[in-house]
Order: structure tokens, then sequence, then C-alpha cells
């Protein structure tokens, strides 16, 4: 059996879900998120032992290489903690859904997955954009979701807008890049780059475009103003998704595609390195200093989720950093699977308040330390990690990518990065203490499942164990980066 | 003789009136509709660079390949998006982009 199996038996899941939601009303949104979540369960457990071969009328457009299974992986990870964290929102999500029904929001995010999964082992621009408009549609619908509050309305209009204006940059670079080349595969390209008679500003117009386009999805500045927004209107486990899943399916997307614009002796290399480093150090300083200034936690995630991707731009940036073993895909794989289990603890406890009947404000986490020990335990952690402290994931993700750009001599970008990093430790804090503060406010326990407590707990230690001891995962990752050294 | 460039350079000019009227016009209605224009724009330029880009005599087919996936993108696209907006219309009797001003730091 083949990877690209599992891919399509998850959606077939979602069709049939979505059906049988559609023609059995009576059935209970608890079993249906149950099944949703055994089919990912099952599907993340057979990954490994897929194999690898493709029928050869694939091959051309579809490969199965370390950093997709990786991709893969993460893809199923982070919907399935998803899928759970709406099972465990949805006494408070259904208030505002039209009839109290949630079978999308189970059935969507097994496609979307899919969606992400398919884009992971894109070869070229073709099944590049289907699967980006695959995760895109969904998710405008997922954003939208619930439409009694007109805050998630007014986040699914503006992301629908500049989610469509983003696709149509997209296509539109995707038609120059295929002018001035002559090719849609990765390979094409950048074998067309490297040949002297090729147009330069054609390709570099399409280029650029293309880098818009994937931008917006990543949230690159100057492309990240829907951010914010979207995220703070959208029902918290799709701001959760949004956040990692959509992000990482913008990023390996954007591996795949600086693989070919930067290949060895590309016309276009020295632009797009400059472009890169201008948006990423832009993205951070974007992301972190107006983020000091916010009350709502929510809106802290979002610009976090920002200044996150200026990082990963500035990864991307760094072709192979010597010193820590990984090429720029490998570090962006890395930095993400740090980046997962510390995002989903914010949103699990953003979720938790919001279930309660608290607001999402720094003030409403006051106290929450004498309310719930161990939710205050866990949100504390996963916001050091968020900001970059010694010993937990966030900080080896931020390492890297310091180490990176001082190996190529970026000296403006790791000023602006340095800065956005101590940045982030104001507000990141700023947070934490709100948590540990006591006084004054009456404090009613916060219960938590022992479902809840295991999956934070899970997730806290992988935070602990990926920041010291992070070899197993660099060694996974190893492969996919030596293949693109030898190239 | 209708040449490449004549293709591009309307291609272009709809992609810039439909960036244009997204960013200027305030009616989500039309703004979704200077969307959709852009997305034609691609594809007029996709199916161009396609026929003049000859293999062996024949034009290339793969872009004009993408040309019938941006059509299916686009429909689904719309199908979701009116939807929202109808969505948005019942809640607030108005589809101005005035309307969609209430999320702020």
């Amino acid at each position: 059996m083949s990877v690209f199996t599992l891919e399509a038996g998850l959606a077939l899941l979602g069709l049939v879900l979505l059906m049988i939601e559609a023609f059995k009303p009576d059935i209970s949104r608890r079993t249906l998120g149950l099944t949703a979540i055994a089919g990912t369960a099952i599907a993340l457990v057979l990954l490994p032992f897929c194999g690898a071969s493709l029928p050869a009328f694939m091959q051309p457009w579809h490969q199965i290489d370390t950093l997709a299974l990786f991709y893969k992986g993460f893809s199923l990870v982070i919907t399935l903690l998803v899928l759970w964290l709406t099972l465990e929102c949805s006494p408070y999500l259904t208030k505002f859904t039209l009839d109290g029904k949630l079978a999308e929001m189970f059935s969507l995010p097994l496609i979307v997955c899919s969606g992400m999964m398919w884009m992971a082992s894109a070869r070229d621009l073709v099944t590049v954009f289907v699967p980006l408009e695959l995760v895109t549609v969904s998710f405008y619908v997922l954003v939208a979701f619930a439409r009694k509050s007109s805050f998630s309305l007014e986040a699914g209009v503006k992301y629908l807008i500049l989610g469509a204006l983003s696709t149509g940059v997209l296509v539109y670079g995707i038609a120059w890049i295929y002018g001035a080349t002559g090719s849609m595969s990765f390979e094409g390209i950048a074998k067309a780059l490297g040949n002297p008679a090729t147009s330069k500003p054609a390709a570099l117009f399409g280029a650029a475009m293309i880098l818009a386009g994937l931008g917006f999805k990543v949230a690159a500045a100057p492309f990240h103003m829907w951010v914010p927004d979207v995220y703070q209107g959208a029902p918290t486990p799709v701001t959760a998704f949004l956040s990692v899943g959509s992000k990482a399916a913008g990023f390996v997307v954007l591996t795949r595609a600086l693989d070919a614009f930067l290949a060895e002796g590309s016309l276009i290399g020295t632009e797009i390195q400059a472009m890169l480093l201008v948006t990423g150090s832009l993205t951070v300083l974007l992301g972190s200093l107006p983020a000091m200034f916010l009350t709502s936690v929510k809106r802290l995630l979002a610009y976090s989720s920002i200044s996150h991707a200026g990082y990963l731009l500035l990864a991307l940036a760094c072709r192979d950093s010597a010193r820590v073993d990984l090429a720029s895909g490998g570090v962006v794989a890395f930095y993400l699977a740090t980046y997962l289990p510390m995002t989903v603890i914010g949103f699990l406890g953003l979720g938790l308040m919001r279930a309660n009947g608290l607001g999402e404000d720094i003030k409403d986490f006051t106290g929450l330390a004498r309310r719930n020990p161990l939710l205050a335990l866990v949100m504390t952690l996963s916001f050091a990690s968020l900001a970059g402290l010694p010993l937990t994931a966030g900080f080896l993700g931020k390492l890297f990518v310091f180490l990176g750009l001082a190996d190529h001599g970026y000296w403006g970008a790791l000023t602006c990065a340095i800065v956005a990093a101590a940045a982030g430790f104001y507000y990141y804090f700023k947070t934490v203490l709100a948590i540990y503060t006591t006084e004054g406010t009456d404090t009613p326990a916060l219960p938590l499942g022992v479902a809840t407590k295991a999956v934070a707990g899970l997730l806290a230690v992988t935070i602990v164990v990926l920041g010291v001891y992070p070899k197993p995962l660099q060694k996974v990752l190893m492969p996919a980066s030596a293949a693109v050294v030898a190239k | 003789m209708i040449s490449l460039s004549h293709y591009l350079v309307v291609s272009g000019m709809l992609f810039a009136l439909g960036l244009a009227g997204v960013i200027a016009r305030r009616n989500i209605l039309i703004v979704y509709m200077c969307l959709e224009m852009m997305l034609s724009a691609a594809n007029l330029a996709l199916v161009g660079f396609s026929r003049f880009h000859l293999v062996n005599g024949l034009p290339d087919y793969t872009a004009q390949s993408l040309v019938f996936f941006t059509i299916t993108v686009a429909a689904a696209e719309v199908a979701v998006g009116l939807a929202i907006i109808v969505a948005l219309f019942r809640s607030k009797q108005s589809v101005d982009v005035e309307s969609v001003t209430k999320l702020q730091g």
C-alpha cells in the first residue's frame, strides 16, 4: 500500500461523514467526531508502514521523500489535535451555529488534511495549486462556521477576499514562470533558470508573484494584515488549525519552490534571496512590535504566528547552514515541529477558557494559577517556548535560525530577528505574569477532563523533550537535507 | 497577426483592472467580481503562453491543463464565497466593506 492511499482514504472518510450527517440528521456529534478522530489516528499509525512506491504515471508530478513524509505526519498530528479540540469546545461552539450542529467541523478538517498531505508531495506547480486551493476553500467555510457570531462571519469575509486575492496573484505568477521557463515542474524550472537564454525579467516577475501569493498563505509581511482579524474572529480550533496546519502547508510549498528558484547558478537567485531576507526581517518586526500593546491573548497569538512566519522565512533564506547539519528545508521542518506543540497548547488554553465562560483578554487570565495549577503550568511552558527560553523547544528553533543568519553574515536580518525575539519575551511574559497574579479576584476552579489533562501533558512533555534532546528529530530530517546538499 | 504580446497586454490590463477594483471598490460583491477577473487574466496568460510555446511544432498543453483546474477552483470558490456573502448580508443587511470593521485590537 502506498502513502497516497491514506490521503484518498481520508478525503473519502470526510465525504462519507458529510453524507451521513446530511441524511441521518439525528446522529450525535460525538459519534461523528470520534469517527473522524479514529480515522485520522489510523492513518497516522499506518503512515510509517506505507511503501513509497508510485505508479509510473504519477512519478512526474508526485514524490514521496523524507520531507514529504515528515509533513504528511505533521498534517495528521495537527488534524488529530484540532478534531479533538473541536469536540472539546463543541458545547460552546454549537451556540453559534445555525441548528446547533457541527458536522462540517468534523468532515472538512479531514479533507483539509488530505489536501495538506497531497501538497507535501507536489512536484510541479499544478499539483501545488490544486491541493492548496482545496485547503484554502475548506478554510473559508471553517473560518465562517460560527455563523451566528458576527465576528466569525466578519473573519470569514476577510479571509475570503484576501485568500481569493492571493489565489489570483499565485496563478498569475505561475503563468509568468511557465512563460519564462516553459515548464511547470520544479526540476524543469530549476533547469531553465540555470540557462542564460531564459528571460530574466519575466522569470523574476513570475517568481515574485508566486512568492507573494504564498506569502499571503503563510502570513508574511506585507501580506499579513488579514491575520490578526481572521485569527481573532475564527472559532478557536479553526484558528489553531490555520496557525499551524495552513502555515506548515504553505512552508512545504515554499521550500520546494525556493529549491527551484535558488538552485545552483539560478538567474534570479540573488534577487529572490534579497527579497526573502527583507520580507523575513519585516515580518518578524511587524509581528512582534505591535504585539507589545495588545490586550487580547488570541490576537497576541495571531501576531506571534506572524513573527514565527518571519523566522521561518529567514531560515529559508539561509541556504545550507553548516553548523546544524540541516539544510534550510530541514531547519524549517524542525522549527515547525517545535511550533506545533507550543501553539496548540496556547489555543487549547484559550478554548478551555471560552468553554468555561471566560474571555480571551490578558486580564481574564489573571489568577489562572489558582483556578487550575496544571493548566497554568502548561500554558507558562508554552509561552516560554514561544518566546524562546532555553531548554524549551522554541529556543532551539530560533537558535538554528540565528546561527544560520550569522554563518551567512546577514547581520541586518539577524539584528531584526534579535530585536523581535526580545520584544517577544516582553509580551509573552506579560501574559505569564497575569496567570500568576493572585490579587483581588474571586477564583472559581476550572476543572479539566482526564483526556484534556493527558493531551496537554503530552504536548508539554514534547516541548521539553524537543528542547533538551532534539537529536532524534534532527536525524529524521537529515536525509532530506543531505539530498538537497548533495544536489 | 496576433502575437503573444497582444495576449499578455490584454491579460495584464485585466489583472490590473481587477486589482484596482479590489482595492478601490466598497461593495463586497463587486470586489468579488474583480477577484474573479484577476483569475481570468491569469487564465488568459496561461493559455497564451501555452499556445505560443511550441514543442515539436505543437503547443505545450501542460499550462492549459492548469487552466481547467483554475476554472474548477474558481467555481468552487464562488459557491463558497457567495454563501458567506449572503450570510453576511442576512446578519448585517449590508455588503459594504464598512460593515466588516468590528474586529480590532
